[in-house]
């Protein structure tokens, strides 16, 4: 049976184990998932944090000519006004579901407004994004989506995230992309190949996409780019290309699996390009699959040493340091951050699950007693280990970035920096420099005391994660 | 019957709420919903209105519902959150708030908050689901949860100031100049010897919400703020002035004096005030003389935003700016009965000049109007900064939402808010005047 023939994928946590809450050494989290079982576990105590819905519109943004129909209630919309303000194109419109449409039902609000925005646009593809409201009342969005794209002869892309059915908003990325492979890529394998290999970038930094595309093209090769800054035509050319290669082997990892398993194109399994080390791995694990080895190599070697030339004195000897990342960066900086003398005081991602466990036994045999927190958006959390570690820096690229330096810790934000390749190296090791060089603005920003109880503080980490209860 | 919406700039209620319960200190919000709304609130609210961002993070306490919670009702789930809430997040008010899931699953809310109530918990609540409303809606019921349940949770009487003034309809980051605005009509109110209680913003806190039945009026300073104060007079009988923009320069000399008579205070000292700070805007028009004529800032111009800012701002480029009010669009959606008094009062800014007047929050819609209507520069939000740009004029960001402005301290009400604006749009037409003359 094909593997698209669902409506959207089975969660994270049901095909992957995924975790979004716990904390512990990290050996013991290795041994949680050398067993065939892994429970999990849910907060009594919860700050916001993203969902799939909000991860699904992260991927739309990337696709050009493309409208964004959220069949939903009017807030469901908001963070298209912050796609809008980072440089996206596509149109943002939301069916405005009132009181009595989540009752009756309100096809006909949708069908309404797909028709408008294909009359006025002309789109080359229509996405029509599904949430908590018709998640609950079942809305049939399927009927619209069969009736128009014949009636319109357009493109549309039904993606039905719900906002409640998995804790970890990574499976929204898996659900956009289903359905994009689903009604874009054909419905079977291509024998005949064409000379791309697909690059899949998801979700990431434009500087980062850019980074991996030079890399990749000064090696000779020719790259289908999705679903970042990608088109119609690219999901359309991919289940030809030669080989897929992710730029992360975290939120592309639904894309490729999904792209061998019923397109028949190789994925290559290579680590995240972060740092100088993991650069290196990057380009070797692809120079070996698309024999480019010898160039792959001396790539690395020539830009390596051009790198380090750039940093000079770059060092981070004797400085401890925090991570608070998405799960693919954190693990793929630590090499970083010890490369340069550093020492890591502790990490948390925000998501732990069967694809980590290669890095979650490197570590452990490495370093077995290092902690590691797995939580999205809960900064209490994460200013309680603060206080208690204490660390010389903290990296971090999570909303509450600007709650968390109020500890007073030099600070780097990760949201708006590229950290892939050699040239995330050059910036990353700015911001650091600065971020240690000069302290004033946090040491101002320390006196504002965050909003927790003295007494949560003096208590455990994670009195409040529990075992969930079948 | 509610239509689709392309780049909306409204949010809903929830959002609308949490927007009101975040700008009082010492209140933690509670929210009763799905993971995202919380994040969707900070993403596409508190980011894009200009670095107005108490807790510098999305709310701090949510119930994350799940699938469980759908299926069986997520009562207990919100039991255990409010009482972690309490033990964790330091707080004089809880205040619940609630998105669609949870009020389609139809968990008994009012029920939860009594139980906290119960525990000696300061515990209010408000439903909120975005398919009951807008942002503007979500303030009206922020407001309504505050009026109605705080007494109950007052343990000792307060003491009011005689002249206090409470001021109502400014919806934080909604008007991304908020906090600025309601400093300056403090400024103003406290000239003529008053006591305002601007009950949202810096040192603003639950007891200022105390305070809220002794005072001895409520100035509503748009729309939003009128049914707060019609249930204010209904139950304490506090009377009100009502406003249908925010006065900017010299208009803030016509409401000093109405309170002034209202009130029965010295007018004689609201005189002295009016006339200390129309000196002021004078010399300031004066010495803007020389590049209002050499760069031809008398032009027509598009304006873009809630109803307050579309009267306030654009009353004051009509009547005192010499500028030609080319296109008006009201984006906050008052009633109709609203609508048909603002079309006829901006109508008539400048009378004989023909005034388009759109009321709408569709992003395409407007453009088109804009683009329609030309003019030589656009004020609006950052939406809008692509029609500017369209048409080759300049663009100035004044509402929401805001992608590259930073606003801390600005405002454009008042006297004061007069002097910003002249800063701001002499600024754009200047640099714009520089790029045209080589």
């Amino acid at each position: 049976m094909s593997p698209l023939r669902s409506k959207a994928p089975r969660s994270r946590e049901k095909r992957l184990d995924t975790l979004g809450a716990w904390l512990g050494p990290v050996s013991v989290a290795a041994k949680e998932f050398a067993a065939t079982e892994v429970f999990q576990r849910i907060r009594t105590f919860a700050q916001s944090s993203s969902d799939d819905l909000l991860y699904a519109l992260r991927i739309l943004t990337g696709i050009k000519e493309s409208v964004t129909i959220i069949h939903g209630p009017r807030g469901c919309v908001a963070a298209g006004l912050y796609h809008i303000a980072a440089g996206s194109e596509t149109r943002w419109i939301v069916t405005n579901l009132d009181e009595r449409d989540t009752i009756m039902g309100a096809d006909r609000k949708l069908r309404t407004a797909v028709k408008a925005l294909y009359q006025r646009y002309r789109p080359q593809v229509a996405f029509i994004v599904a949430n908590p409201v018709v998640a609950i009342n079942n809305d049939d969005i399927q009927s619209v989506v069969e009736e128009l794209q014949e009636e319109l002869d357009l493109l549309i892309v039904p993606i039905y995230v719900t906002g409640f059915s998995s804790q970890n908003a990574v499976s929204g990325y898996d659900t956009a992309l289903h359905a994009l492979l689903k009604y874009l890529s054909g419905t079977t394998t291509v024998t005949e190949k064409s000379g791309a290999v697909n690059l899949l970038s998801v979700a990431e930094h434009p500087l980062d996409r850019k980074e991996a595309q030079a890399l990749l093209e000064a090696l000779g090769i020719e790259l289908n780019i999705l679903p970042d800054d990608s088109t119609v035509e690219s999901f359309k050319s991919a289940p030809a290309a030669r080989f897929s290669i992710p730029l992360c082997p975290d939120a592309p990892e639904y894309l490729g699996l999904i792209l061998k398993e019923k397109y028949g194109v190789p994925f290559v399994d290579a680590p995240r390009p972060v740092g100088l080390e993991g650069t290196g791995r990057w380009l070797k694990a692809i120079g070996a699959a698309l024999d480019v080895a010898d160039g792959a190599e001396e790539l690395h070697s020539r830009k390596t040493a051009e790198t380090l030339q750039q940093l000079g004195d770059f060092s981070l000897a004797g400085t401890t340091v925090y991570l608070s990342l998405s799960s693919a960066n954190a693990f793929s900086l630590i090499p970083f951050i010890e490369e340069f003398g550093g020492v890591i005081a502790g990490i948390t991602v925000t998501h732990l699950d069967r694809l980590h466990v290669r890095s979650l036994n490197e570590l452990a045999s490495q370093n077995p007693d290092l902690q590691i927190h797995v939580a999205d958006g809960q900064e209490f959390e994460v200013i309680s280990i603060l206080r208690r570690l204490s660390p010389d820096l903290y990296l971090g690229d999570s909303t509450h970035v600007g709650q968390v330096a109020r500890l007073g810790i030099p600070t780097v934000s990760l949201e708006s920096i590229g950290i892939v390749g050699y040239g995330g190296v050059l910036r990353l090791a700015r911001r650091i420099k600065s971020a240690l060089a000069n302290r004033s603005f946090g040491d101002t920003l320390s006196r504002v005391i965050p909003p927790y109880r003295e007494s949560w503080y003096n208590r455990s980490d994670n009195w409040h994660i529990k075992q969930e209860v079948k | 019957m509610s239509h689709h919406i392309e780049g909306s700039r409204n949010s809903c209620a929830l959002h609308g709420a949490l927007q009101v319960f975040e700008a009082i200190e010492g209140t933690v919000p509670v929210i009763h919903s799905t993971s995202g709304c919380g994040v969707q609130h900070y993403l596409g609210g508190t980011r894009l209105s200009g670095g107005n961002d108490p807790f510098g993070s999305p709310p701090v306490s949510s119930t994350n519902i799940r699938e469980k919670h759908v299926v069986f009702g997520g009562g207990s789930r919100l039991r255990e959150q409010l009482k972690n809430s309490v033990k964790v997040v330091q707080g004089d008010l809880y205040a619940i708030v609630t998105g669609c899931s949870i009020e389609m699953v139809g968990d008994d809310v009012p029920a939860m908050a009594k139980e906290g109530v119960d525990q000696d918990w300061p515990v209010i609540y408000t439903n909120t689901p975005g398919f009951r409303g807008d942002v503007h809606q979500g303030y009206q019921l922020a407001l309504r949860a505050l009026i109605e349940q705080l007494p109950g949770l007052r343990t000792e009487s307060v003491a009011v100031q005689a002249g206090q003034v409470n001021i109502l309809g400014v919806i934080p980051n909604q008007d991304p100049f908020w906090r600025g605005n309601l400093q300056e009509v403090a400024r103003l109110l406290e000239a003529i010897g008053l006591f305002p209680n601007l009950l949202l913003g810096d040192g603003q806190d639950v007891n200022s919400w105390h305070q809220v039945p002794g005072a001895a009026l409520n100035l509503v300073l748009s729309h939003w703020g009128e049914q707060s104060a019609r249930l204010l007079e209904e139950r304490y009988g506090t009377p009100s002035i009502s406003l249908d923009g925010l006065p900017v320069g010299t208009a803030f000399a016509a409401l000093l004096l109405q309170v002034t008579e209202k009130l029965g205070l010295d007018p004689e000292r609201t005189n002295g005030v009016i006339a200390r700070e129309e000196v002021r805007l004078r010399q300031q028009f004066a010495r803007l003389a020389d590049i209002y004529y050499r760069t031809g800032f008398q032009r027509e111009f598009a304006l873009v935003g809630e109803s307050a800012l579309v009267v306030g701002i654009g009353e004051f480029l009509g009547k005192n700016l010499g500028l030609l009010p080319r296109t008006l669009v009201i984006t906050d959606n008052p009633p109709e009965s609203v609508q048909k008094s603002l079309a006829a009062r901006l109508g008539s800014i400048v009378p004989g000049f023909d005034t388009k007047i759109l009321f709408s929050e569709d992003r395409s819609e407007i453009a088109d109007v804009v683009r329609t209507g030309k003019a030589g520069i656009v004020l609006g939000s950052s939406l809008e900064e692509d029609v500017a740009q369209d048409l080759g004029v300049p663009f100035l960001a004044v509402s929401f939402p805001l992608f590259n402005r930073i606003i801390l301290e600005r405002g454009y009400a008042g006297y004061g808010g007069a002097a910003a604006l002249l800063e701001d749009v002499g600024s754009v037409i200047l640099a714009d005047s520089l790029i045209h003359s080589v």
